[in-house]
């Protein structure tokens, strides 16, 4: 099957099995490995990509569901080549070890900015809770989001 | 801090944009060109004699297969990391005897995963006998028990094995009968811990491809590259000199890749056959059927005079290994070292016994057995306190072994002499900080929620050198070379887990040349550019590798002071010339001591030296430590515990580190999070029970239910402090030590001590769930 959508501000247009999951097109096809497999049952929040401006786990969406829309990943999110504020803050408050599970939070980052609101840490960690990672204890993940995010 | 330019500056890691922008390549990122994928056919039954495999449909679907006859049958061990001749060898790449669920029999390539997945699924086994699989390893040593190995290899000897006991060790010091018989209080207690999976977030992959000239290279998950090559040179009779294994950026580990993973020999022997690339990554379930940890069933036995003073210690150690060694022998070891290296027993008897199940091999993971060993350790030097009468902290105080003490953290064999010690600085700190006076006794606590304050205090070593061989394989390399504009390029074989390992080197290299961070390259690195590094494990990246990157730093810094002679003529010599960074050029300034008109940066010397034809300055360096210094760590946390539902939330956490010099003060306290997330884990949710009929994982091998803290589990930002104790270790890289394992080890029994000062429950059973807890505060309590 042919599905057209917007991935990362292009359209792009790809052939796609009905059963396949957009996270194998987004890497496998698309070559982009951003994205990462955590576990592909929708436990732990590596493999999330906003479709329509909503994060997704990719690992439990239809490729086919994404036709006509818009998707995009980590490699889609910097503001005219510069890091946005979620992914500046991640990195200057040391919120990132092993990396793995970073695109992810990113991700989720970029969703809650979009929403242009302030957030409470108690908010932050109930958002997050979706996304694993086994590094930091998520403490200087949940301080980089809510330098990111503004949050009081 | 001053005496530093870059050491001890906080500084975002190399890497952390390319993992924020998503373009940094895991292994599974990677791809070649004509590249297969791999899949593995797994055993259903726990334990099993197969006496075909039947995979003609697999090839007529045009899958590249192979079968255990295909591949070489030397027995083997995926772990390299001890000599030889203490090295016990069980594994086959693949086998027609699986012992447990999930065990490779065969493997096959196709150039879609979806080709792959059906000839997979084609695969046909004809089963001989079917065993009931051995779970548990006191029903595992009865003489009724079946083998689950008959024979194995010690190095070249061949071992017969008796009720499924894979190794043992003892050890006797003093007259333990007398001491207790002396001692006033006596403390006796058996612990057990859970099956935890490691739940890196990365699934381990490989890429094997095939090179003109009969050649490999090899992309994997690994935290050692030589051992990955040394593994597949002598299983295959290949060469070293024709395998190159590339160092890749790796999405943790926890200890589980030391050991080189079972998909790697697997994905070279289809990788020959086809002679095309093969690359295999592993979905979460098959990572979670290639490594977990070991089981302890602990039995402690101390003993301590009127005045606090210890004199006695036994420790009855069974560990469920699993289906194969990969480092039970050397666990055995380590236990006792963890354990006689916390106290001052002065009298110690020691029994350590290895058992084979029919489980998941068993490996390290974060602490290597400190943070079970730890665990038990410190919740019975907590009721020695209290059946003493004195206080916990001045109890540990009285009797820890600290500077100046023999520490053999490691094991019998590698032992040396302490020489910088926080512990002291940490429990006093600690015990002001959270306000440990006020914590009340568990019998004043009422109502449904109730809250305890609780301790523990342990260590890990700082890698596994020391002043002899020993039976540890424990050394390192570093090249270094100044280039053409003043830059450097640092070539490691050592890995960075992801806790800044390298950017610490980084800062070592910097500040021992001056020169700013940034201008120092983390270069690719290879087997074939590398000097031999044994493997990234024993929290020894700092201050093993961060040694050798300065030693290298040091000889580059020697060799430019020299050609600075020639530049500066009127200095006399290299002596008469000083290095220092200068913040205005940006640049390290070599110049006449006393006399800084006399000057030459090292952009400009490194043109000159290569403009006039000086050659390369760069040095190669291979490091042996000849100590593995104890990072000591101490936590004191505070709990609540809900006595309606058993669920226990963190209120105040104060984790105290002592790592000599923090090269990265920001990823110290990093490691402090992450390790105190793991505990938590560890106490309240992690384990990988077996259904007891089939030997099948209770949980599918889904990580539905294996729960890890999430954001919500853990506390608030301000309820988190970090203290890092003012120390310097002699024998590190500027007063360095290690922190990577430390950093979790004591946790589990700090959580378990607080819940018993919130409940008067002890905790003896690992993980304490929700309903578990709930049973133990119900017996207490009585009927109401």
């Amino acid at each position: 099957m042919r599905v057209s959508f917007k991935l990362n501000g292009r359209p792009v247009e790809v052939d796609v099995a009905p059963n396949e999951l957009l996270i194998n097109v987004l890497r496998d096809k698309l070559k982009l490995t951003g994205t990462k497999y955590g576990c592909g049952i929708g436990e732990c929040g590596a493999c999330t990509v906003l479709v329509d401006g909503k994060p997704v786990l990719s690992c439990l969406t239809l490729a086919v569901d994404v036709n006509g829309r818009e998707v995009v990943t980590v490699e889609g999110v910097s503001e005219d080549g510069n890091p946005t504020p979620v992914q500046r803050a991640l990195v200057e408050e040391g919120a990132i070890q092993c990396g793995y599970c970073t695109p992810g939070f990113v991700m989720v980052g970029e969703y809650l900015r979009s929403k242009k609101r302030a957030y409470s840490e108690e908010e932050i960690r109930s958002l997050i809770r979706g996304n694993l990672c086994r590094c930091t204890g998520y403490v200087n993940i949940v301080k980089a989001l809510a330098k990111a995010l503004g949050g009081g | 801090m001053s005496e530093h330019v870059f050491i001890g500056r906080r500084a975002p890691r190399h890497d952390a944009l390319p993992k924020v922008t998503g373009a940094l390549k895991f292994a599974n990122d990677l791809e070649a060109p004509g590249m297969l994928i791999g899949r593995i056919y797994r055993s259903p039954y726990a334990f099993a004699d197969i006496a075909r495999v039947d995979v003609s449909e697999a090839e007529r679907l045009g899958a590249v297969v192979i079968t255990p006859d295909e591949v070489p049958r030397k027995l083997f061990n995926p772990r390299l990391v001890s000599v030889d001749e203490v090295t016990y060898k069980d594994h086959l790449i693949l086998t027609k005897r699986p012992r447990y669920i999930g065990e490779p029999i065969a493997a096959v390539a196709a150039p879609s995963e979806e080709l792959a997945q059906r000839a997979l699924e084609s695969i046909r086994i004809e089963v001989e006998r079917v065993y009931k699989p051995v779970l548990d390893p006191f029903e595992a040593m009865s003489p009724s028990a079946p083998l689950i190995h008959e024979e194995i290899m010690k190095g070249d000897q061949v071992l017969k094995v008796e009720r499924n006991i894979a190794a043992r060790l003892s050890y006797t010091e003093g007259d333990v009968d007398k001491a207790f018989r002396e001692a006033s209080v006596v403390v006796e207690r058996s612990f057990r811990s859970g099956k935890r999976y490691h739940m890196q977030l990365e699934p381990k992959a490989v890429l094997c491809v095939p090179e003109p000239g009969g050649k490999l290279t090899i992309y994997a998950t690994t935290q050692t590259i030589h051992n990955t090559r040394i593994l597949i040179s002598q299983l295959f009779d290949i060469p070293e000199s024709k395998i190159t294994v590339v160092k890749v950026p790796i999405g943790g580990s926890f200890g589980s890749s030391i050991q080189v993973n079972y998909l790697v020999p697997i994905a070279v022997a289809l990788c020959l056959k086809a002679r095309r690339p093969v690359k295999i990554a592993y979905t979460r379930e098959e990572d979670m059927l290639d490594h977990s940890n070991y089981v302890f069933h602990m039995r402690l036995k101390v003993g301590a005079k009127r005045d606090g003073e210890i004199i006695a210690g036994e420790f009855h150690n069974i560990l469920d290994i699993g289906a194969h060694q990969i480092q039970a022998y050397p666990l055995l070891g380590t236990s006792l070292g963890w354990f006689v290296s916390m106290y001052k027993w002065k009298n110690i008897r020691y029994e350590g016994v290895a058992v084979y199940t029919n489980k998941v091999p068993s490996c390290a993971l974060r602490g290597y057995g400190a943070p079970e060993v730890q665990w038990a350790v410190e919740t019975v030097i907590d009721e020695l306190a209290e059946e003493l009468g004195v206080d916990p902290v001045e109890l540990r105080l009285k009797n820890y072994v600290g500077r100046g003490d023999i520490f053999w953290g490691q094991g019998p064999t590698v032992r040396s002499v302490i020489k910088s010690d926080g512990v002291p600085e940490l429990l006093l700190k600690g015990r002001e900080l959270i306000g440990w006076d006020k914590r009340g006794r568990p019998e004043e606590k009422k109502g449904r929620f109730r809250r305890g304050i609780g301790l523990g205090r342990g260590f890990h070593t700082s890698g596994a050198g020391g002043p002899i061989s020993g039976e540890v394989i424990d050394f390192t390399g570093a090249v270094l070379k100044l280039n053409e504009d003043g830059t450097l390029d640092y070539i490691t074989a050592l890995q960075d887990h992801g806790g800044g390992t390298l950017d610490a080197h980084v800062k070592i290299i910097a500040e021992e040349l001056q020169v700013p961070p940034e201008r120092i390259n983390l270069a690719l690195a290879t087997t074939e550019n590398t000097p031999y590094d044994v493997c990234t494990h024993a929290s020894r990246g700092v201050f093993v590798g961060g040694e050798a990157a300065r030693r290298a730093a040091s000889i580059v810094k020697q060799k430019i002071l020299e050609a600075a002679v020639r530049l500066l003529p009127m200095a006399v010599n290299p002596e008469a010339l000083r290095i220092r960074y200068d913040p205005a050029r940006e640049d390290a300034v070599i110049y006449v001591e006393g006399m800084p008109e006399y000057s030459i940066t090292l952009r400009e010397l490194a043109r000159k030296v290569w403009q006039k034809n000086w050659g390369t300055i760069a040095a190669v360096v291979t490091y042996r430590a000849t100590s593995a210094p104890p990072s000591f760590t101490v936590y004191y946390v505070e709990v609540e515990v809900d006595t309606w539902t058993g669920k226990v939330r963190p209120v105040r956490v104060v984790a105290g580190a002592d790592v000599g010099t923090p090269i990265n003060p920001d990823m110290v306290e990093g490691q402090l999070h992450g390790g105190f997330a793991m505990a938590w884990g560890m106490v309240f949710s992690e384990d990988t029970p077996y259904n007891p009929e089939t030997g099948e994982l209770a949980n599918r091998f889904l990580i539905t239910d294996y729960k890890i803290p999430t954001a919500q589990d853990l506390p608030r930002l301000e309820d988190f402090k970090a203290v890092i104790a003012s120390t310097k270790e002699p024998s590190g890289p500027f007063g360095a030590k290690g922190l990577g394992e430390a950093a979790m080890n004591p946790a589990a029994a700090a959580i378990c001590n607080a819940i018993y000062n919130a409940t008067g429950v002890r905790v003896y059973e690992l993980p304490v769930t929700p309903d578990k807890l709930l049973k133990l505060i119900k017996e207490r309590e009585g009927p109401a």
